[in-house]
C-alpha cells in the first residue's frame, strides 16, 4: 500500500489525519502540565512528542505519556475502556 | 520440484503452486507468472530450466530481481494511416513514466521476512502500549470480536510473539 494510506489507515489523502488543536499545547510541553482531553479520536502529531496527556476512557482520565514510536496513533488507544473481568467471591449469601 | 525449500508438485498448476509460499495469493500469483512468462494452463513439470532459475531468482529477493523493460508496441507518437471517415477523440495517452509507477512485485515480502514483518509489528504496538498490543498479549481478538463465546483462534494463536 502506498505511504501515506498507511499512515492516514484508510482515510481520503486530501483530508490528512484526524486532529484536534490543543491551543494550549506549547505551553503544557514548557511547563510539563497534562493535557486534559476527551478527543480520544485525535491522531498523534509529531509535535505532540514529549507532551503529557490525561486521556478520557469514559469515566476517568488515564495519563498518557507521548513518545516518538506513538505518532501516528489515536490518543484513544493508550487509555483502556474497559477493565480486566475479575471474580468476586460475594461476601453475604 | 523444490523452490527455497518450499514443495512445488509437479502435477499442480504453476500460479497454484506459487500459492504454497507464505505470501503469495492468488493475485501475486498470477503477477509473478506474468512476470516469469509462464502461461495460465502451465503445471510445474512444462516450466522450462529458464523459467525454472528465473522463478528460483526472484523468489529468493524479490526486491532486488531486475524489473523487465517495458517493450511499447508501437512509437509514443504513432500515427496510423487515416482512416476514411473522422473518429472519436481518443483519450489523452498517460506518460510512461506513470504507468509503471507501481510495481507490487518490487516491494513483495515472502516467507521468513513477512513473518518477521508481522511479528516486529506486534512487537511495536505492545511495545508503545497500545489497545492492539494488549489485547495480543491477553491471547484475545483484536478488532472488536466477540469474546463471551468462540474467539478459539486468537486464543490458540495471539500473543506478542504470534504464530503463523
Amino acid at each position: 500500500m502506498h505511504a501515506t494510506l498507511v499512515a492516514l489507515g484508510g482515510r481520503s489523502a486530501w483530508k490528512g489525519p484526524f486532529f484536534v488543536n490543543f491551543p494550549r499545547l506549547r505551553e503544557a510541553m514548557d511547563k510539563n502540565i497534562p493535557i486534559k482531553t476527551q478527543a480520544r479520536a485525535c491522531t498523534i502529531l509529531p509535535n505532540f512528542v514529549g507532551c503529557r496527556f490525561l486521556v478520557h476512557n469514559g469515566k476517568e482520565y488515564l495519563p498518557v505519556s507521548i513518545t516518538q514510536d506513538m505518532v501516528g496513533h489515536k490518543l484513544g488507544e493508550f487509555a483502556q475502556t474497559r477493565k480486566r473481568f475479575k471474580y468476586k467471591s460475594t461476601k453475604n449469601r | 520440484m523444490h523452490v527455497l525449500g518450499i514443495l512445488l508438485p509437479d502435477s499442480h498448476l504453476a500460479r497454484h503452486a506459487l500459492q504454497n509460499f507464505f505470501g503469495i495469493g492468488p493475485k501475486i500469483a498470477h503477477r509473478v507468472c506474468a512476470r516469469m512468462q509462464i502461461h495460465d494452463r502451465c503445471k510445474v513439470r512444462d516450466l522450462t530450466q529458464q523459467q525454472q532459475t528465473a522463478l528460483t531468482a526472484f523468489l529468493s529477493s524479490p526486491t532486488t530481481y531486475p524489473v523487465p523493460q517495458r517493450v511499447p508496441l508501437a512509437s509514443l507518437d504513432f500515427k496510423g494511416p487515416t482512416p476514411s471517415k473522422p473518429l472519436l477523440p481518443s483519450p489523452p495517452a498517460r506518460p510512461v513514466s506513470q504507468v509503471g509507477s507501481k510495481d507490487p512485485l518490487s516491494t513483495l515480502k515472502i516467507e521468513t521476512e513477512l513473518r518477521k514483518e508481522i511479528r516486529d509489528n506486534i512487537q511495536h504496538q505492545r511495545m508503545i502500549g497500545s489497545y492492539v498490543g494488549r489485547r495480543h498479549a491477553a491471547h484475545l481478538p483484536v478488532r472488536g470480536q466477540r469474546t463471551r463465546t468462540n474467539a478459539k483462534i486468537a486464543k490458540r494463536l495471539n500473543s506478542v510473539e504470534r504464530r503463523l
